[in-house]
């Protein structure tokens, strides 16, 4: 078996459907879609399509989870020159996340949404396809598992909001692993680059670029048009310092005005 | 009700427990270093293959053992330097070239369609292989002197024994057709063939067979 497998390799069974997230975030029905005043993003179960966004959500959540599994697991082989220890903590977060797709499969029956119901965007595995394990840490574990943090804290105010005791509890599950995850990322970011600020500014900018990317032009933010909010106080557990988090805010704010002008130029050209 | 003053033996009369051993400080040490090589080996194979296997629930599984694998690496990374090996590393080695050839082709196969190859690969061969060498292990060893490797070894063979049947059924479930059985035949023929001319995922005596009768082959 190869070294490093590209997001081309993921295997998958036939129901799974692949897209490109950046058709999604510039298409260009989404700025007729913003005209209308249609109230807050945020996910709240008065909204008439809160259900299909719901589960819509809950599909994204599985296969994020998948990926992040994948991403782990790949990690753990890819690279002979890491810690024992490391290798061992991307070994754990494996099952942890082999647990959350257990889960988010049995949520999503619960929901009444299946696997292939909606198409999987496969940017977060690319965030595990860095060739320096350093990082896919930055990449993986405070980028792309922050954002898990994000969603699941939505999905459990969502579950309380919506009178679904099953779907809080469970996400409130996941969102223990994923602040430990995340932790994880923090803690060894911190540890690799002891004596080499440098390398910390590249993974940090590294991590940057992610960050960007997994605002998802405005999906994520803390405004009422965000359908994700920043999970402040868990970001905190994690590792994450108030600067740090500030800046996440900025650069999600920043992702939603260039997606909103790229998909306008795309209505327009059209 | 008994005395409380009144002398009584250290080992209560069901206690069979005795001295010693089969194996030495320096020959446990050198099978444990070969386990937590073997064990890094599989538990990085397993999670290098999550992503390559197309059959959900078979992912799911090898990303769960994948952690269990990992898990008895670290018993065994913990237990060395009590063996009066202070970096675990130093013994953390293949006990011979046939063991390392062995586990090369056992992680060899990457291709979506090669899962039966996978799992024949770990749970007809490999892990069966080590279920033996353990057992051997946790019998042939003392129970008092070398108490805290049978603790581990019997925490590992609760997880090689759970992991190798639903291994075991995952296969029964994707081997489907004769071709199938030939496929799996096949594979577990060559790897059986490797880890023979290995002598054991230890090197020879890896069952406790004696080998100092043996002759070289022409």
């Amino acid at each position: 078996m190869k070294k490093i497998l590209p997001v081309e390799e993921l295997a998958r069974d036939s129901r799974f459907v692949r897209r490109e997230i950046q058709d999604a975030i510039t298409d260009p029905r989404q700025a007729i879609v913003a005209e209308r005043n249609t109230g807050t993003a945020r996910l709240e179960p008065d909204r008439p399509a809160a259900g299909d966004r719901a589960r819509q959500l809950m599909h994204g959540i599985f296969v994020g989870e998948l990926q992040a599994l994948e991403g782990a697991g790949r990690t753990a082989f890819d690279f002979d020159d890491v810690p024992f220890q490391l290798k061992l903590d991307m070994a754990r977060q494996c099952w942890d996340e082999s647990r959350h797709c257990e889960i988010s499969v049995k949520l999503s029956e619960h929901m009444g949404t299946e696997i292939g119901e909606f198409a999987e965007a496969t940017f977060l595995y690319e965030a595990a396809c860095a060739p320096d394990a350093l990082l896919r840490l930055t990449g993986v574990n405070r980028a792309l598992e922050g954002l898990a943090i994000d969603v699941f804290n939505t999905m459990k105010e969502f579950g309380d909001s919506s009178g679904d005791p099953v779907l809080s509890a469970c996400e409130d599950w996941m969102l223990a692993d994923e602040v430990t995850h995340v932790k994880m990322g923090s803690d060894w970011l911190r540890r690799l680059t002891e004596n080499d600020p440098e390398r910390r500014e590249r993974a940090l900018e590294f991590q940057r670029t992610v960050d960007k990317l997994f605002s998802l032009g405005g999906f994520r933010g803390e405004t009422d048009e965000n359908p994700i909010q920043l999970a402040r106080k868990f970001r905190e557990m994690a590792g994450f310092s108030t600067v740090e988090i500030d800046e996440l805010s900025e650069v999600s704010a920043e992702a939603q005005d260039e997606a909103r002008a790229v998909a306008t130029a795309r209505g327009a050209a059209a | 009700m008994a005395d409380p003053g009144a002398p009584r033996a250290a080992f209560a009369p069901w206690d069979r427990r005795e001295l010693p051993g089969l194996f030495g400080v320096v020959e446990a040490a050198r099978r444990i270093g070969a386990y937590r090589w073997i064990e890094t080996r599989l538990f990085e194979a397993l999670g290098g293959w999550v992503a390559t296997v197309p059959e959900l629930d078979v992912k799911l599984v090898l990303g769960r053992h994948c952690y269990h694998h990992a898990w008895h690496a670290e018993l065994w990374t913990k237990r060395l330097p009590e063996l009066r090996e202070m970096n675990p590393d130093r013994l953390t080695e293949a006990p011979n070239d046939e063991v390392i050839a062995f586990v090369d082709a056992l992680r060899e196969p990457e291709a979506p369609e090669l899962t039966i190859e996978k799992l024949v690969g770990v749970y007809r061969v490999l892990l069966p292989r080590k279920i033996a060498a353990y057992t051997f292990h946790r019998n042939a060893t003392s129970r008092i002197t070398d108490a805290p490797t049978i603790r581990s070894l019997d925490f590992a063979l609760h997880d090689e024994l759970e992991g190798w049947r639903e291994g075991e059924m995952l296969l029964q479930s994707l081997i489907q057709t004769p071709e199938d059985v030939e496929r799996a035949a096949r594979r577990q023929q060559e790897l059986e063939s490797l880890i023979l001319a290995a002598g054991g995922i230890t090197g020879p005596g890896s069952l406790g067979e004696d080998t100092s009768q043996e002759v070289e082959t022409p």
